[in-house]
């Protein structure tokens, strides 16, 4: 009895609740910690700014794809979405486009990509998971054609600089990733477009017969995910100073991987961005601390997996454990 | 029936963390008789089932079944020694033939020299039909069948088992009269060939129809067993609810006004054809027919929900244009569908979200669409308020709500819409007594301020008891229309079926 007082105290006090609901925070701790005692450099202030570097790309990508699966949708072409709207974005700049116009431009592109494949989806009926699988590999074709295979380099230095420096000592990329992911915040929590695709992913009929246009909402939210996929495009190339033709490939993956293990259900109805950004940053903790140590790179990928699965496992247990104790909690009171 | 007892429970007690689920409670089955389970929604009924099939442990008491003390593992193994469940929720595989389901996981029966032998299959399946009377094709789909013939399957399954103790979860909830009929008959023949029924049920015209003795639970505690031929509907009534319910159906008389809505020659290729009926304000439609006849349909096509061929929608007069959901609200037209889990509750959102979905624009600043939190807060306070909606807090998500509790909720959200025509399709399905007598005191008190509702329902005393006029619906075309005071239940349902009616006293 007395501890279930005591944890009961422990849940209902604000940082209990902000840790039952951002679990992933917690394992991002236990992670850090893991990694802090097997490395001396890990916590050291150039690392750790190495770090969120590094982490600033997946975190931009997943904030958009915290919108698109809790609106109950998934897209796998988004990987190489980034490839495509990055060679776009390097063939304008190359070519002497301004910065802004490209960058304007790369978002347009982007958008116009989401709604493709939202449009198909609508048109056609069909699931999302096979469209975007069959468009993803249109993404992929069309950058190895556009680019016979050659990347491209000799971007703008005013270009690169987005990607490579520091603004008051703080890597530039890293205020573009808190931009990104408030006005995510804000879209999911403070408006409509938030409620309705939230509503969505949780009931779509149910939402369809409150009023909502849900063709129209799905073109919006995947266009969104366009958007975001440009912005991190920008910051990828921008970063490695030239467009890759492979830039991008598989992320969609880690993306999700992130976006769940931050707490938004696969099945869509909720969204926890914040828990997105403590995604990110186990799979970089992980990365970063493997890399460190001098793991070898193959030996990572296994790694990451096996640590990705932990993290969704640790969340599901204690979701279990939480539940059996408000249950027990309401027949107390 | 016979005064040989099968089952007795008695003194069973369930405590969960907090509360006592059960208090002494039993329950006395004899061999060969439907025996009703009675209480509202928390009463204990789910609770006494799930200790009788060892889901749960019970703290205190003891369970005799065929004369020996007996305390199953879990459900299968209550099956196995003959106690079978039928679930409320359809557990079929739909895309599997009905024979399969009905032998699934037992499919080494059904073998032939050790192979799976699908001929066998059918023809043993037929064979249980036969017994039964139930008139199925074996090889069909499970997913192509009616919720009734779904219905069916599960009872052939059951009685598959050879069970001596069949339990049923409100098995007439999605049934319409015809069907509903089949099922007692079916369950008539169970019970001549001496076995023993466990009737969980809401109606309680049904009670009376079907069975022998009823036992009532309240909040936990057994009240009493009667034999149904001793007791009046309000008895009953009174026993499960704890204090008189004056009324089943407290219909106030409201002030019919002018025409407010008008349905014009809709048609729906298969689905139905030439549909013209009136609403007027404050006037309950009700909408009566067989489960299947296009009742639904007709409302959705009105609703915007789904298309139409032809067909002209009028209010106050003036034509409008209906092509989807947004049209119709904005007109001033809402509907509360049928299935509250699948197209009304979104599960994953709070009883505020739920309440607000649609009419959430007005609470959004024009443009960028930002929530006001503050105005949102307080519509939801006030149809709270109004609906009184028990709910912890307005964080609280939607599914933790008992059937009625979500109900009310669904119909706050459409309230907000301010509609001038709402139409209810089965608006007290599966919701407890109290609950649902709270739900007509609403529905006739929106009439009464001039609203005009349309109620589509399957429960012929929910037709009678609220309607103003009503509609019978049979095979996409309205075949019969009368006022409340000429309305009969023989009428309605000579109509719904189509039989010719002999005109004896006319």
């Amino acid at each position: 009895m007395v501890t279930r007082n005591k944890r009961k105290n422990f849940f209902d006090a604000p940082f209990g609740k902000f840790l039952m609901n951002n679990k992933a925070f917690a394992i991002l701790i236990v992670m850090a910690l893991i990694v802090a005692s097997m490395s001396d450099v890990f916590l050291t202030p150039s690392n750790l700014l190495n770090l969120i570097r590094q982490v600033a790309y997946s975190v931009t990508l997943a904030a958009g794809y915290t919108l698109l699966l809790s609106s109950g949708n998934i897209d796998l072409s988004i990987g190489c979405m980034v490839g495509l709207v990055g060679v776009a974005m390097g063939k304008m700049l190359v070519s002497g486009v301004p910065i802004p116009l490209a960058i304007f431009a790369a978002i347009i592109f982007g958008a116009l990509l989401g709604t493709l494949n939202a449009l198909v989806v609508n048109l056609f009926g069909l699931p999302p998971f096979i469209v975007t699988l069959a468009s993803m590999s249109v993404f992929k074709g069309v950058t190895y054609i556009w680019t016979k295979m050659v990347p491209i380099s000799n971007l703008p230095k005013a270009f690169t600089a987005i990607g490579q420096e520091y603004t008051f000592g703080i890597p530039n990329q890293v205020y573009i990733m808190f931009i990104m992911v408030i006005i995510m915040g804000f879209i999911l929590y403070k408006t409509k477009f938030g409620r309705y695709a939230l509503a969505m992913g949780g009931n779509r009929e149910a939402t369809r017969l409150a009023g909502i246009n849900v063709d129209r909402m799905n073109v919006a939210v995947y266009a969104t995910m366009g958007v975001y996929v440009a912005i991190a495009a920008m910051m990828l190339t921008a970063r490695s100073a030239s467009a890759q033709v492979s830039a991008g490939q598989n992320t969609e993956m880690d993306a999700i991987a992130a976006v769940v293990v931050g707490g938004t259900p696969m099945s869509g109805g909720s969204a926890n961005i914040v828990g997105t950004v403590f995604g990110c940053l186990i799979v970089g903790v992980i990365n970063n601390g493997l890399n460190l140590m001098g793991v070898d790179a193959n030996w990572q990928l296994v790694a990451k997996g096996i640590m990705i699965l932990f993290a969704i496992m640790l969340d599901v247990i204690s979701s279990k454990i939480a539940n059996n104790m408000s249950k027990k909690r309401m027949a107390n009171g | 029936m016979s005064e040989e007892v099968i089952l007795k429970m008695e003194g069973i007690t369930k405590l969960f963390p907090g509360v006592r689920a059960l208090d002494k409670v039993s329950l006395e089955l004899r061999k060969g008789e439907v025996h009703a389970v009675i209480g509202e929604n928390g009463a204990g009924k789910s609770t006494l089932m799930k200790v009788l099939l060892g889901i749960y442990h019970a703290d205190e008491g003891s369970i005799t079944y065929k004369g020996k003390k007996v305390q199953f593992s879990s459900p299968l193994n209550a099956l196995s020694a003959g106690i079978a469940m039928i679930h409320q929720e359809i557990s079929l595989v739909p895309t599997m033939d009905v024979a399969e389901n009905i032998w699934l996981g037992r499919e080494k029966l059904t073998m032939k020299n050790g192979m799976i032998n699908r001929e066998n299959r059918f023809k043993m399946t037929a064979e249980i039909f036969k017994k039964l009377n139930i008139d199925l094709d074996p090889r069909a789909m499970v997913r192509d069948l009616s919720v009734a013939n779904m219905q069916m399957v599960e009872l052939a399954r059951a009685a598959s088992y050879n069970a001596d103790i069949i339990i049923m979860d409100e098995p007439t909830s999605a049934l319409a009269n015809e069907e509903i009929q089949t099922l007692y008959r079916i369950v008539h023949d169970l019970q001549a060939a001496g076995k023993s029924i466990i009737f969980i049920s809401h109606k309680l015209e049904e009670i009376f129809d079907i069975c022998d003795r009823v036992s009532i639970y309240r909040d936990g505690h057994y009240v009493d067993t009667r034999n149904c031929n001793e007791l009046t509907q309000e008895e009953l009534v009174t026993m499960i609810v704890g204090r008189e319910i004056t009324q089943q159906f407290p219909k106030q008389e409201s002030k019919i006004g002018d025409v407010v809505l008008e349905v014009k020659n809709f048609n729906s290729l298969g689905v139905f054809q030439d549909i013209n009926f009136t609403v007027r304000k404050g006037e309950i439609l009700g909408i009566s027919g067989l489960v299947g006849a296009g009742r639904t349909e007709i409302m959705r096509a009105l609703f915007g929900a789904d298309p139409r061929d032809t067909g002209e929608v009028y209010l106050d007069g003036k034509e409008i244009r209906i092509h989807n959901v947004q049209d119709a609200l904005n007109a001033g037209i809402s509907m509360l569908t049928e299935d509250r889990m699948r197209s009304g509750s979104i599960y994953t959102m709070s009883v505020k979200g739920n309440t607000t979905i649609a009419s959430f624009r007005n609470f959004c600043s024009k443009g960028l669409g930002v929530i006001n939190s503050k105005k949102e807060n307080e519509a939801f306070e006030k149809s709270r308020h109004t609906l009184e909606v028990k709910c912890a807090s307005e964080n609280q998500l939607i599914k933790d709500l008992s059937g009625g509790n979500q109900q009310k909720v669904l119909i706050g959200r459409w309230l907000m819409t301010n509609p001038r025509v709402l139409i209810v399709d089965e608006p007290t399905r599966g919701i407890d007594v109290g609950s649902k007598s709270e739900i007509h005191r609403l529905i006739s008190q929106l009439a009464c301020q001039g609203m005009a509702v349309i109620m589509i329902s399957s429960e012929m005393a929910e037709i009678m008891g609220m309607s103003d006029r009503i509609l019978v619906v049979r095979h996409g075309k309205i075949v019969y229309e009368c006022d409340r005071k000429d309305a009969t239940q023989e009428t309605l349902i000579t109509h719904a079926f189509g039989a010719q009616k002999t005109k004896k006293d006319a």
